[in-house]
């Protein structure tokens, strides 16, 4: 695989090139290209196993890819510039810090309360002053609806309300990027609505949003774009009107078949 | 009992504490770092840290103490009794805190930590933010149990002449030819030292209840 060099479009904030990853001979990620532009929505949606995870696990790093190259708003993650030599830990670090991301378990500290689980990367990782953070995170909280539990620790929430928390805590790194691994996958039925209405709300205010969903009403109404992976591989990228009522490829129709009831 | 026999038991009472405290204050630490070794499976140290832990847990301390005691000035290092005493009680007391440390930290959900890393967080700011403050509250019970049994196995520090409270006892004993009312006092105080170490962890755990809790 040719690794494209050079400079990338500017209002691209994620541009993800021929991507791979192995874990032993299993073939993960098989050369994914992607691009999310600012203020842009991309549903990335597939079956079990075909790779998203491992995906945006790459995206920020936690998991190394084998080959390939992943830009934040023009500048190389995980590499230094040139792409030869790797990161150092505390490169590294500085570079996550500007990608948020939502886990499906919510991946809350339990250690600490919700305002502190909000304010704990702003402060020690990036340094900000404690006063504004904390000022940040009570408009943050309160956006999503939670100013009444900025003091509660999160074995008092219910899933939507660690979700929401989790988005916010995401949302005070400022970060370029946000990242959504199945963010409602963990909740009850009930509890999905106002987890998907926040992110509703985030797409419409202008964040730039990489979402791992099964959602597929949010994915048609909010999505900008849709992209399905399948074996490592995307197989069929567009906008949601076509992709769910005309998609191109046989894939694309099994998976509709399978994953969208009536 | 005269009173200067009883002043006496009280000294080694002191000497008790003061080695034991000193044994602990080296064992807790090194324990969470051999712990930590063996939690992120360092290469090499991480055999050698398991060697080290079943090899201590399995020395008897009198063995050990003498072992110190005898065997490191020949490596040309001066050894007085009572720094052999609180290496004795360290190392052995590490081997044990390793084995707690480490499975505080297996029990740790690897998706906060993940959380971390995806924030940015270094490994030193995970530990210190993320790790200890949870780890400690959860290890508390389990370190403080391993320190009344080393508490308990103190007396075997005797062996290299330290006189604390159980060889006290003895001596009284010896001198008087009744040893009974020595050793019911040696028996008391020890009592005392750990019902005082029990109570200040319930203390702890009551200050810290909130959050381990949600730990
Ligand atoms: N750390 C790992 N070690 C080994 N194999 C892994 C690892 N992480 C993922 N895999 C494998 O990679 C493949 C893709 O996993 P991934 O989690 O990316 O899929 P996914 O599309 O997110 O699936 P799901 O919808 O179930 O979450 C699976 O076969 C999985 O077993
Ligand atoms: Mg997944």
């Amino acid at each position: 695989m040719v690794e494209h060099v050079g400079s990338t479009n500017p209002e691209c904030v994620l541009d993800i090139r021929g991507l791979t990853k192995s874990f032993g001979t299993n073939v993960v990620l098989d050369g994914v290209s992607l691009t999310v532009e600012r203020g842009k929505t991309v549903c990335l949606l597939g079956p079990s196993g075909s790779g998203k995870s491992t995906l945006l696990r790459c995206v920020n790093f936690l998991e190394k890819p084998d080959q390939g190259s992943i830009y934040l708003s023009g500048r190389r993650i995980g590499m230094r510039e040139g792409g030869v030599i790797p990161m150092s830990t505390s490169e590294l670090a500085q570079a996550r810090a500007r990608i948020g991301m939502v886990f499906q378990h919510f991946n809350l500290w339990p250690h600490l309360t919700v305002l502190q689980n909000l304010i704990e990367a702003p402060i020690h990782v990036q340094r900000r002053s404690r006063d504004e953070v904390v000022a940040e995170a009570e408009m943050l909280l309160e956006r999503v609806g939670l100013t009444d539990k900025k003091d509660v620790f999160p074995n008092r929430l219910s899933g939507g309300q660690k979700q929401r928390v989790g988005i916010a805590r995401a949302l005070a790194m400022k970060p370029e990027l946000l990242l959504f691994d199945e963010p409602t996958s963990a909740l009850d039925p009930e509890l999905v609505g106002e987890v998907v209405a926040v992110m509703k709300t985030l797409a419409e205010g202008g964040s730039t949003m990489l979402v791992v969903t099964h959602e597929m009403g949010f994915a048609r109404e909010t999505a900008n774009e849709v992209v399905l992976m399948d074996g490592g591989r995307v197989v069929e990228k567009g906008q949601p009107s076509e992709f769910f009522t005309n998609p191109k490829t046989d894939r694309a129709r099994q998976f509709l078949q399978r994953y969208v009831s009536a | 009992m005269t009173t200067a026999a009883f002043l006496s038991l009280l000294q080694g009472a002191g000497v008790t504490l003061v080695l034991s405290g000193a044994g602990i204050a080296l064992g807790v630490p090194l324990g969470l770092l051999l712990g930590l070794i063996r939690w992120g499976r360092v290469p090499v140290l991480s055999p050698i840290v398991m060697v080290y832990v079943s090899l201590l847990r399995s020395t008897p301390a009198v063995t050990l103490c003498l072992l110190i005691f005898f065997a490191i000035p020949t490596m040309g290092i001066d050894i007085g009794p009572w720094t052999a005493s609180v290496l004795t009680l360290g190392l052995n007391t590490a081997a044990f805190n390793c084995e707690i440390w480490r499975s505080g930290l297996n029990n740790f959900s690897p998706d906060q930590l993940e959380a971390a890393r995806s924030f940015g967080m270094t490994p030193a700011l995970r530990f210190r933010r993320i790790i200890f403050p949870q780890l400690w509250r959860a290890c508390l019970p389990g370190l403080v149990n391993e320190m009344t049994l080393l508490i308990k196995s103190s007396p075997a520090i005797a062996v290299v002449g330290v006189v604390e409270i159980t060889r006290a006892a003895t001596r009284i004993g010896a001198q008087t030819y009744d040893p009974l009312p020595p050793m019911l006092v040696a028996t008391g105080i020890y009592i005392v030292l750990i019902v005082v170490f029990v109570g200040l962890q319930r203390l702890t755990e009551r200050l810290y209840g909130q959050a381990g809790a949600a730990a």
